[in-house]
């Protein structure tokens, strides 16, 4: 059997390609979705941000709705655990009222470990 | 004698095939960027194009499953395809009494359309108890008269001599049809293999009157429940035709050469 002509056969390669391709994925995405969100709140300065509620919001059909609430530790931190989803909004909001855009959040695939870049609140408005 | 410049041929069949991928374009293009498509005037370059709406359509509507219906159904019918054409396309080849008739029975059903014959259909295929299942999506593409005609052309263009040769040799019809006739006959497979898979993989109308759950559907059934449940999706509706558009293209393109060949030695020989 000619081994060369048959690996070297479009009808073989271009399968095979795609194969090892997805196979590559799909163990880069098993190492990678233990559902962690993690990152920093911090106000217009830079400074870190303890005490805030960051509130991730999930996206169903229709709008977006309060999925999971945790706070940001002594470092400004926070960090979600178990998400099992795709898309979503992360917002940081202060016991004063004052809060933080609302970012949203596209991962590649579900329950991807994810650093989101720091949530920034504003100074309160006088 | 001085040529004439092929220049103005060339430039021509590439404004044609320009002309001809713009729809293909701008559905790509849709589905990397979400526009709306009604948007005047309209963006020719994607702006801020992005993948995820392929990651919605993966994770919104049971994708995977679909694909793996559609891929089950297509390698069955493809399989019944092969099997039963190349069995009916070389009985045709041999003289037996009443061969013309056969021949103009299958020329006649030709003439049918499908939609007329889908009560008679979805009442034999209950009649065998397999509703709603993979085998009853593929029902009626496991053999069509055309991929027929298309191997018995090919089997017909195969020197008799060689056939006679082989059966002086002691094998069997069976064995005639898997070591001389099929190996001569590779474009014919080939066109076989596209037109069933093209066929099977955007076949609509059947799969929705023979599947009952939404686990059983194919790909088409999928983008029109996608259609349904969800609004406002412009890109990832684009996304989700992208997707299913795919494997057929990619198939199409890896045997175009084999496709073209078998196409035309069917028109020719037939």
């Amino acid at each position: 059997m000619n081994w060369k002509a048959i690996l070297t056969n479009r009808f073989v390669v271009l399968p095979l390609a795609l194969a090892i391709i997805v196979g590559a994925w799909n163990i880069y995405i098993a190492l990678h979705d233990d559902g962690l969100i993690t990152g920093e709140v911090r106000d217009a300065s830079g400074a870190p941000i303890p005490g805030a509620a960051v509130i991730f919001f999930e996206r169903n059909f229709i709008n977006y709705q309060e999925k999971q609430r945790v706070t940001t530790d002594a470092r400004g931190a926070f960090r979600f655990t178990d998400m099992n989803v795709h898309v979503g909004q992360l917002e940081a909001r202060l016991p004063d009222g004052r809060n933080s855009e609302r970012r949203q959040l596209q991962l590649w695939f579900r329950a991807q470990n994810t650093l989101v870049a720091p949530l920034i609140i504003g100074a309160a408005k006088s | 004698m001085r040529r004439a410049p092929t220049w103005p041929r060339h430039a021509l069949m590439i404004a044609v095939s320009i002309l001809m991928l713009i729809p293909f374009y701008w559905v790509v293009k849709t589905s990397l960027t979400g526009e709306n498509i009604y948007a005047y005037p309209p963006r020719i370059i994607p702006v801020n194009p992005h993948l995820f709406n392929y990651v919605d359509v993966w994770y919104l509507i049971p994708f995977p499953r679909y694909l793996l219906n559609s891929v089950i159904v297509t390698a069955m019918a493809i399989c019944g395809n092969l099997l039963f054409n190349t069995a009916a396309g070389y009985a045709l080849t041999k003289n037996f009494p009443g061969r013309r008739w056969v021949v103009l029975l299958f020329l006649s059903c030709m003439l049918i359309p499908f939609q007329a014959t889908i009560i008679p259909a979805y009442l034999i295929t209950s009649w065998l108890g397999v509703l709603n299942t993979h085998l009853a999506v593929a029902l009626p593409l496991l053999s069509t008269i055309i991929c027929i005609f298309i191997f018995k052309a090919s089997f017909e263009a195969v020197p008799k001599s060689l056939i006679d040769a082989a059966r002086l040799d002691g094998l069997s019809e069976w064995r005639i049809i898997l070591r001389i006739m099929l190996p001569l006959s590779k474009p014919a497979i080939a066109t076989n293999i596209i037109l069933t898979f093209i066929w099977s993989w955007n076949a609509f109308l059947w799969p929705l009157i023979v599947t009952r759950t939404a686990d059983m559907q194919t790909l088409p059934l999928g983008l029109a429940r996608f259609l349904s449940v969800l609004e406002d999706t412009t890109g990832a509706l684009y996304a989700f035709v992208v997707l299913v558009l795919v494997p057929g293209l990619t198939i199409f393109l890896m045997a175009q050469k084999e496709f073209i060949r078998g196409l035309t030695s069917g028109a020719t020989k037939g």
